[in-house]
């Protein structure tokens, strides 16, 4: 029929990637209205965690990083990116049941969805971390080339575990209850206020089974200390196990979506 | 003349569950697991087999629960069968629910955008159509108020407009044909005609046989998950209409 009978090759990525932007966008003016303010508004939550650590760990109990704005701000906004996507995703289906009754509607988008959403206010709030920097006197080198690289990695960490997650509260609509505790603990197991090499060395491999361990290192090295991760090879095998998980959490994903509109 | 749509075996199963079935991790753990597997199945759909061929509309009838809703979801894609196969050929558009993706909050336009992509057009494809959708829908002076301003009979015009808009080879449309004042009834019977005239396959559930007998090439009768009769719309609907009144007299003996 005219020209949908004649559709080019390409033209399913084109969808795809309209379909993406559409319902990132939907996201994005529900939650900011619009506004630079609203902008600012969200922005309002990490400012608050870095002023309370600032507060207890720069005068209460000093720790001495150098940087430690800097080096903070860092490692909240990384951490509000994977903690608030793995929140938002446990809704990620339950919350869209019509858009799953469409036919042709492939749900598989909606995890990703969530995950670009909060990539975006990561992205939205990392100038206000670049000003920090600033103001801390960081140099900035040719290492943020390799910063696209740990995003791009973390993404796929990050939407493996959503693919789990939303499967998971099909079935047990009280997950977003026990990933929060979940979360909360991951929270200080993750260097976020402090930093990991203070942990004694007997510790340390157990440690660093936490992908965020990794992950938060490379970013602080990139952008507080302007040099390469100094572990690219446990960033590669992160990144192998990572690539895997996704797989597993794509392939559960999918095998229980069938039933998606059913149990819903 | 090839055929649009070839079910053959079709059988669904859904799935009971106790009514005390555990929705919480929690709950699920206190009982020990138990009431997590389903109490019993029942067949939604048994051993349904047909044809249809391109550009037929296909009116499909029978009482609450026959599986009518079913039969079109799983045409249209969605869940999977438990037995049997369905092919179809063709872009599907459907009109199953109206308004997929609305959200009060934004503005009507944003709205089209949004539904427009979900119902499978592309952004410029949206882009294009967007002053005829507008414009079908007769709310140029609204279309860019929030959602939340617009009566239900307006957003369910702007919903049918935008399913109206796909232009799909393969048409499923769910009792949707009573949207709006009589004048927007005529003009979306109209636009379904114009789908038809383009050799569209259109396959429709409704309870109003007269429209059925009218409108249709052929009827699907469905009665507790199974095909009861596949023919002329005028046939099959004459033999649904003399046994539901016979039935009905029957109850009253």
């Amino acid at each position: 029929m005219n020209d949908l009978g004649a559709r080019l090759p390409g033209h399913r990525l084109i969808y795809i990637r309209d379909l993406l932007r559409e319902l990132v966008g939907r996201d994005m003016k529900l939650r900011y209205k619009r506004s630079v303010l609203g902008i600012a508004w969200t922005l309002l939550n990490p400012l608050t965690q870095l002023l309370v650590f600032l507060f207890v760990f720069n005068l209460l109990l000093p720790l001495n990083i150098p940087h430690y704005s800097s080096f903070l701000f860092a490692g909240i906004l990384v951490w509000n990116w994977f903690q608030g996507s793995l929140h938002q995703s446990t809704g990620a289906i339950v919350d869209n049941r019509e858009l799953l009754r469409r036919p042709g509607f492939s749900a598989a988008i909606l995890p990703i969805v969530t995950v670009t959403s909060h990539l975006i206010h990561f992205l939205l709030a990392l100038p206000v971390l670049l000003l920090f920097l600033m103001l801390e006197g960081s140099q900035w080198t040719s290492a943020l080339l390799a910063l696209p690289g740990v995003m791009a990695l973390q993404f796929i960490l990050i939407l493996s575990l959503a693919y789990l997650v939303a499967t998971f509260h099909v079935t047990f609509r009280d997950t977003q209850y026990l990933l929060g505790v979940l979360l909360n603990l991951w929270f200080y197991l993750t260097p976020i206020f402090y930093d990991a090499s203070t942990l004694p060395a007997a510790y340390q491999p157990l440690y660093r089974l936490n992908p965020m361990v990794h992950l938060i290192d490379a970013y602080r090295a990139i952008l507080v200390r302007g040099v390469l991760p100094e572990h690219p090879i446990s960033l590669l095998l992160l990144g192998l196990c990572a690539t895997g998980l996704l797989a597993c959490g794509y392939a559960t994903f999918v095998r229980a979506s069938a039933h998606f509109a059913e149990e819903l | 003349m090839g055929n649009a749509i070839i079910v053959q075996n079709l059988s669904k199963q859904f799935r009971r569950y106790h009514p005390d079935r555990p929705w919480t991790l929690q709950e699920a753990l206190l009982q020990g697991l138990r009431r997590m597997r389903p109490a019993e199945y029942f067949w939604a759909l048994y051993e349904v087999s047909f044809s249809i061929a391109y550009g037929r509309m296909v009116g499909v009838i029978g009482p609450n629960g026959a599986g009518k809703s079913t039969l079109l979801r799983l045409i249209g894609g969605v869940g999977r069968p438990d037995k049997g196969t369905i092919k179809v050929h063709g872009q599907i558009g459907a009109l199953l629910d109206l308004g997929t993706g609305f959200h009060a909050e934004l503005t009507g336009r944003e709205n089209v955008f949004v539904s427009g992509v979900i119902a499978g057009l592309t952004r410029r494809e949206v882009a294009q159509r967007f002053d005829a959708i507008v414009a079908f829908a007769e709310l140029e002076e609204f279309i860019d108020s929030p959602l939340r301003t617009y009566s239900t009979g307006m957003q369910m015009r702007l919903g049918f407009a935008i399913a109206a808009h796909v232009e799909p080879e393969l048409l499923l449309i769910d009792e949707v044909l009573s949207v709006g004042d009589l004048s927007f009834q005529r003009k979306s019977f109209e636009r379904i005609a114009e789908f038809k005239a383009k050799g569209c396959t259109i396959v429709v559930i409704s309870h109003d046989t007269s429209c059925i007998r009218e409108l249709c090439d052929e009827a699907i009768w469905l009665q507790a998950g199974r095909l009861r009769a596949h023919g002329s719309a005028a046939e099959v609907v004459d033999q649904y209409v003399t046994e539901t009144e016979m039935e009905r007299l029957s109850k009253q003996i």
